[in-house]
């Protein structure tokens, strides 16, 4: 416990929608993290994995709950430790070129977290801790001089990284990195996140709709639902035997290139969108689309259970319904 | 029901003429999926939509492309109306620009009746509750009155599937319909094309970077590469035993849950070239682990091969004797 580089412990986020009402965005969320361990994060569009980041990096207040890091509450910290904590928070944003200021040098925006925190460095020992990211990250020599527009999307997201990495941050929060390149260049990126991480033992925090990406380079996963956890658990165990009925759905929507396989997997997809978070279903938020949703599942709000193996799930069916039924 | 022949597309720009697609020749049965897969910039969408007369007007556009025999290309905006939106229709990517941010969904559909059907308006509104069924959209009588805005992504995709299919084209050219939306959403979107291609024997078009979509939808594949076909052929020939190394490294990129997640994914390495500084011989050949000293100086044509086709100077699994020329 005392080990841990991020603990979120009963993290709420609720927005205003107007005329009294308002909107959970995140209901209940506890995770930890540790030095050097990648978590993925994963859930449709409106599942809350974006508020997650944001009220992790303290970019949206969270109505209750903490954001522990290092031991001490992130929003109880005072501007300058605050300061000091991001030094080590860094994150890498999905929409790669509007992530960077289109009117300075690669060079410059690489350079920028270090004249800002190491202002120790001079521009000579700057410039050449600048050349060194750019070369680690796979970027030619002279990328230093040129603009981000000059760049495909894929160098772009290298761009964002060498600048996320440059203080060797103890955490780097990913928002969906991949999910605007191409498959080719997904792979790339993938894995020259997963060869950073193992170099400077940096800790991942992996959001992403698509559970194929996460599975290569987080060891732990969390699936998210309109705001609420409906598993966790290590990713291989995860895999192999998908408990909640929603990491099955999730799982099968997976486009597989087989074409032996494939039609048949369109033949079972998942009905339906997630419902509107102003109005959450009465007690599983999953139950209205889920094929194993029975009456008590409309009563109850599912409990959080958790095994010795690590692993948690929020569904009163889970046993039951046992190991992948078709 | 459509022929494509010797397709170029070219663009005059301040750096002169560039091609973004050559060579490019393509037919579609009737009832048939096919997909077209590449990279960014590989040239597939500007091939459809030199193929539907959409592109900007610097566009140079050659060769042919019938649709049931009626050439498509050459004709003004004018003639081309009896043929788009009536008897081929292309969706896209993104349905919020696609769609008119300020009109009910309900009259954007009504409107392609109207216009091409001569229904009246109220005719075309009852039609258009019918489409939105169609698409299985919940609810469908209040969608109607609905604004793009009011929608889901998914949602939006139907409601331009329901505006494509108003006129019940021959042809359905989809591009990259679901690139944009979650893997559980895409799901359906594609399970929809797959029953509308069944029940209405629609030929379709289905345009992707993702070889796992185009392995539940599509009959046959072409694969294209710096704006040319590289490889074509039945689907389970072209993602089963590919023939083109770029095929190959396309399918080892995917990030797969059938293989041990120690092991690392195989990239491409590098980037598509840049159409305007195309690399001599194979535009391929810097990125392919194949590549040999013909690669680097003479570009290989397109060639038959069992039952599809391949321009690679040494194609996978090639039998003695399929050899390309070796001098």
């Amino acid at each position: 416990m005392t080990n841990a580089l991020l603990r979120v412990v009963g993290l709420r986020v609720r927005f205003a929608a107007g005329r009294g009402a308002s909107v959970h965005a995140l209901d209940g969320v506890d995770l930890e993290l540790r030095e050097g361990e990648a978590l993925g994060v994963v859930g449709e569009s409106g599942c809350g994995k974006s508020t997650l980041v944001r009220a992790i990096l303290q970019l949206v207040r969270p109505t209750s709950g903490t954001v522990v890091w290092l031991g001490r509450a992130l929003d109880e910290m005072p501007a300058r430790e605050l300061r000091s904590a991001r030094r080590d928070l860094q994150i890498v944003f999905q929409d790669p070129l509007a992530s960077l200021d289109p009117r300075m040098t690669v060079g410059e925006i690489v350079a920028e977290p270090l004249r800002i925190h190491r202002p120790d460095l001079n521009a000579e020992a700057r410039r050449r801790e600048v050349h060194q990211m750019l070369a680690r990250v796979g970027l030619p020599p002279d990328a230093a001089a040129r603009y981000p527009h000059q760049f495909s999307g894929g160098q772009c997201q290298r761009i964002g990284i060498a600048r996320a990495m440059i203080l060797r941050p103890k955490l780097l929060v990913c928002d969906e990195p991949v999910s605007a390149l191409d498959v080719s260049v997904q792979a790339q990126i993938i894995e020259l996140l997963h060869d950073l991480k193992r170099e400077c033992g940096t800790a991942l925090l992996f959001v992403s709709h698509n559970l194929a990406v996460v599975r290569r380079l987080c060891e732990r996963l969390l699936v998210l639902y309109l705001g609420r956890m409906m598993e966790l658990g290590p990713t291989d165990a995860i895999y192999a035997d998908p408990r909640h009925p929603y990491t099955r759905a999730l799982l099968e929507a997976i486009p597989v290139p087989d074409p032996d396989v494939q039609p048949a997997r369109l033949s079972h997809v998942l009905p339906g969108e997630p419902p509107s978070p102003l109005s959450p279903p009465s007690g599983c938020v999953f139950r209205t689309r889920c094929p194993h949703a029975v009456e008590v599942c409309a009563r109850q709000v599912p409990s959080w259970e958790t095994d010795s193996a690590g692993r948690g799930i929020a569904c009163v069916r889970w046993r039951e319904i046992g190991p992948e039924s078709a | 029901m459509l022929e494509i022949a010797d397709l170029e597309v070219a663009f005059e720009t301040r750096m002169g003429h560039v091609k973004v697609v050559s060579d490019f020749s393509l037919s579609v049965a009737r009832g048939e999926c096919v997909g077209i897969v590449g990279e960014s910039g590989a040239g597939k969408t500007q091939a459809l939509l030199a193929v539907m007369g959409l592109l900007p007007r610097g566009a140079r556009v050659s060769g042919s492309a019938r649709l049931q025999g009626e050439e498509l290309l050459g004709r003004g905006a004018g003639a081309l109306d009896e043929f788009r939106g009536a008897r081929i229709a292309m969706i896209f990517q993104d349905p919020l620009t696609a769609l008119t941010p300020h009109m009910r969904v309900g009259d954007q559909i009504a409107e392609v009746l109207v216009r091409h059907r001569r229904l009246s308006w109220s005719a075309g509104r009852e039609r258009a509750l019918e489409l939105l069924r169609a698409v299985h959209i919940a609810d469908a009588e209040r969608r109607l009155r609905q604004y793009p805005h009011e929608l889901s992504g998914g949602m939006r995709q139907r409601v331009m599937i329901a505006m494509a299919l108003a006129c019940e084209p021959d042809v359905l050219i989809a591009d990259e319909p679901t690139t944009a939306l979650d893997v559980t959403v895409q799901a359906q979107i594609l399970a929809l094309l797959a029953e509308l291609k069944r029940t209405r024997g629609m030929s379709l078009v289905l345009v992707t970077h993702d070889l796992g979509v185009i392995a539940g939808l599509a009959d046959r594949v072409a694969v294209m590469y710096a704006g040319r076909l590289v490889e074509q052929g039945t689907a389970r020939a072209v993602l089963k035993a590919p023939r083109h190394p770029y095929t190959r490294a396309l399918l080892d990129s995917m990030p797969r849950l059938d293989v041990p997640s120690s092991e690392p994914l195989r990239a491409i390495r590098g980037q598509p070239p840049d159409p305007r500084a195309l690399p001599a011989g194979c535009a391929f050949h810097p990125r392919c682990d194949l590549a040999a000293d013909l690669c680097r100086s003479a570009r290989p044509r397109l060639r038959p091969t069992g039952d599809g086709m391949v321009a690679c100077h040494r194609p996978l699994g090639a039998a003695a004797g399929e050899e390309g020329p070796t001098s």
